[in-house]
């Protein structure tokens, strides 16, 4: 997600409490791990976009193993 | 405006917490096990399914559960406490007062809008703390505390109802209450139970029916109550302020059986730095140790169990001034051939920190007492701030062999920051 400010190893603040909304970078659960990526509209539903354009879009079908966990807030880049 | 009484429990709360941090383990069986990975005290949704029995000893199932790829945990409580303070006070904005009942439960008031159902309050209650925390609850609302754990039962048994049921929004509480046997009824023990079906009592709604003289020559009292609380009188008081402790224990089954003098001081030495810890957080001090060790009870020719108590000449909740008073305890408990399985620190006579009784023949000056408070604050700081176990008293061992077996412990993944969950970022 370097497109969207977050490096390897940062730490990322994400606020659980908000339900995340087409546009904002979300943490989800994916099967078995989890994730950091854009929300976005996608045919009439929601997809997980990488920041980076070589990375395909993941659909997020209504019956699929995903949760939306939370909104990323900032991130705190350690040097 | 009436009041109404609420019963907010996780379900399955050590293996829901276990759920919240590692999502490998989300829809599959899931079972945590007690203290030295002895037995089976918690279950996920799919582990309930498979047929696993609540409290079985682990090693009888071992082959079944692996057979059957269900994931195995040891007790986390570091995890579970800190799960169980979030879910708390996430609960504390939505009641007018809350009674913490256990680590998993709670009991709340709030005032009923006239003829109002609070279903809808109950579902927006469990949907934020399955947001924020990521906990599955069920909510149970009622009149009363024993109403409200009915409900609360009666919402988690019906999958229909989603986890929420307020008893005044149903139409037939008769039938409801016929469904909830005796012996699930709160305050119900076994003895009385037995006492209930004897007399054709088999489930709640006959036990609120039944001839209250007759109860009351019983269980006295007790009984009364209890049926005035299921007519929906209430007559148990939330109690939102704990009651100042009395005794303060810590003890733990041994990985393997303590023989040596040496081994058996550094458990009892860790044991009671903990419940030091335990004493100085609660602003009590302790006025007599009882120290107690066993041998296996399924070794009956050889068994061997023994206490030995000392009053302290001034109550203390230094961690120096109890070590020095409880280890020659356990040099009076320890017998040689003797395999000894469980030891454990009991610290009684507790009072208030802020009223200490000075002793004419013990002479300390309030600098030295200031110092040496100084002294535990700044190690109990530390402990807190870098981990337990950051700052350790030598008697404890460097490597102790006899420590309780957590083989399978996931990680401390939201009290320590290095052991946080990672996340993908591509």
């Amino acid at each position: 997600m370097q497109g969207a400010g977050i490096g390897d190893g940062d730490l990322l603040v994400v606020d659980c409490g908000l339900e995340p909304r087409p546009g904002q970078v979300v943490v989800a659960r994916l099967g078995d791990g989890f994730t950091v990526k854009r929300l976005v509209r996608w045919r009439g539903g929601l997809a997980l976009a990488a920041a980076h354009p070589a990375y395909p879009l993941l659909p997020l079908p209504a019956d699929g193993d995903h949760q939306l966990l939370g909104v990323a807030r900032c991130v705190i880049r350690c040097c | 405006m009436a009041l109404a009484t609420v019963l907010i429990d996780g379900n399955n709360f050590y293996a829901s917490c276990e759920a919240v941090v590692d999502p490998a383990v989300i829809g599959r069986p899931l079972v945590v096990l007690s203290n030295n990975d002895g037995c089976i005290v918690s279950r996920s949704a799919e582990a309930r399914a498979l047929g696993i029995a609540m409290g079985t000893p682990y090693f009888k199932v071992r082959a079944q559960l692996e057979r059957h790829g269900v994931v195995v945990r040891s007790s986390n409580y570091a995890l579970y406490a800190d799960m169980s303070q979030r879910l708390m006070s996430t609960l504390e904005r939505w009641v007018e007062s809350l009674e913490i009942y256990s680590i998993d439960e709670a009991f709340g008031l709030l005032h009923r809008p006239a003829g109002g159902d609070l279903s809808d309050w109950g579902r927006a209650l469990r949907r934020q703390v399955l947001c924020h925390l990521g906990l599955p609850v069920a909510v149970g609302i009622a009149g009363t505390k024993v109403l409200a754990k009915i409900a609360n039962r009666a919402a988690k048994v019906d999958p229909a109802r989603g986890g929420v049921l307020d008893l005044a929004a149903v139409a037939d509480v008769e039938a409801l209450l016929e469904t909830i046997a005796i012996e699930e009824v709160w305050g119900i023990g076994r003895r009385l139970a037995r006492w209930c079906r004897l007399r054709g009592v088999a489930h709640a709604r006959a036990l609120r029916d039944m001839p209250a003289g007759e109860l009351r020559r019983q269980c006295g009292v007790v009984g009364l109550r209890l049926q005035q609380e299921l007519q929906g009188h209430a007559c148990l008081p939330l109690i939102s302020v704990a009651p100042a402790k009395q005794e303060t224990c810590v003890s733990r089954s041994f990985s393997e059986p303590v023989q040596s003098l040496a081994q058996l001081r550094e458990a009892i030495a860790t044991y009671l730095v903990r419940a030091a810890e335990k004493l100085r957080q609660q602003r009590q001090r302790a006025g007599a140790i009882t120290v107690f060790v066993r041998t296996s009870p399924f070794a009956p020719a050889s068994f061997y169990s023994a206490s030995a108590t000392v009053t302290l000449p001034l109550a203390s909740n230094d961690t120096a001034v109890l070590l020095a008073a409880a280890l020659p305890l356990a040099e009076r408990l320890f017998r040689p051939h003797r395999a000894l399985v469980k030891a454990g620190v009991l610290l009684q006579q507790l009072q208030p920190d802020d009223l200490l009784q000075h002793h004419l023949l013990v002479p300390t000056t309030p600098e030295q007492q200031q110092r040496r408070e100084r002294l535990m604050a700044v190690i109990d700081g530390l402990n807190r701030r870098y981990g337990r176990g950051a700052v350790q008293w030598a008697a404890c061992g460097l490597q102790p062999a006899w420590a309780m077996r957590r083989s399978r412990l996931s990680r401390a993944a939201t009290t320590c920051l290095a052991q946080i969950p990672r996340v993908l970022a591509r």
